[in-house]
């Protein structure tokens, strides 16, 4: 076998995947941006940041269609040391062929945690998804006092059941014990009855 | 031997709640949405169980990877 050396000048320089689809040079998409960004920054490195992102864009002829600030939001597993992250989501109006400009100027801007480009299906309707996950939470956590609720009302009724129930206990020991006493005093009186019955001298036995 | 009765209900018969709400497409950023077909540990629950056709439970699997790269999603608890 012959192995053949392979120069770097061989190597495709562009290792992004060519768009294959016959695309004019004046046709535009809708493109969606999301970055997670640390939620450490001050206000006016945050704005510098948004700005910088936002200049890559843009360089290429973009149109922005919307922008999305989340704020700050708990990460499920840790970034380069960060518990809680800063997520925005911007829509652009560009062409196809730009994306691979950006890229990887996008990777190398420093602050960007994580970046992703996605290609919305058509009849796309852009939503905002923070406020319906803030208000899943909050449902989630009313479910949970409702719940934690719930259980404190029962387990009180079976305390308050459980002391009616010692109560009458108690309430039916003391009658017992009440009851039992009575039959004492009977047994006495009874038996002194009986003794005077056979102490009497007339009886004929 | 009679034959016990069956506790849970047969997972073959169940319906695909994407295609209930004639969803298009399930988007990564909700969360609450990809949330119910998640297992404990952090895993995509299969189609058997969940009942969701394959059509919807591919597009869950590009919106749940594409969440768990973001970092809104845990890839294993």
């Amino acid at each position: 076998m012959i192995l053949l050396p392979i120069l770097l000048q061989d190597l495709p320089t562009n290792l992004m995947p060519e768009l294959t689809e016959d695309i004019t040079e004046e046709d535009t998409r809708v493109y969606e941006f999301c970055f997670l960004y640390p939620c450490t920054l001050s206000q006016k490195e945050e704005s510098e940041f948004l700005k910088e992102i936002e200049k890559i864009i843009e360089e290429t002829g973009a149109k922005q269609v919307s922008k999305d600030l989340w704020g700050k939001r708990g990460l499920a597993y840790r970034i380069k040391g960060h518990d809680e992250g800063n997520y925005v989501v911007y829509h652009y109006e560009m062409k196809p062929r730009a994306i691979i400009d950006i890229d990887t100027p996008l990777r190398i801007t420093p602050n960007v945690l994580r970046h992703i480009v996605v290609k919305p299906p058509k009849g796309y309707e852009v939503t905002n998804f923070s406020e319906g996950f803030v208000q899943w939470l909050k449902d989630r956590e009313n479910a949970v006092d409702e719940k934690k609720k719930e259980k404190e009302e029962k387990l009180a009724k079976r305390v308050a059941e459980k002391a009616k129930r010692q109560v009458k206990r108690v309430a039916a020991k003391k009658e017992e014990e009440v009851a039992a006493d009575k039959p004492k005093t009977d047994k006495k009186q009874i038996s002194d009855e009986l003794d005077k019955l056979i102490s009497d001298d007339d009886l004929d036995l | 031997m009679a034959k016990k009765p069956q506790r849970r209900s047969d997972p073959r018969g169940k319906q695909c709640p994407f295609c209930d709400k004639q969803v298009a497409y399930i988007d990564y950023k909700d969360y609450p949405a990809i949330k119910p077909f998640i297992d404990y540990f952090g895993n995509i629950m299969k189609r058997y169980y969940t009942g969701v056709c394959l059509r919807h439970q591919k597009m869950l699997k590009n919106s749940t990877e594409r969440a768990r790269f973001m970092g809104m999603m845990a890839y294993r608890k």
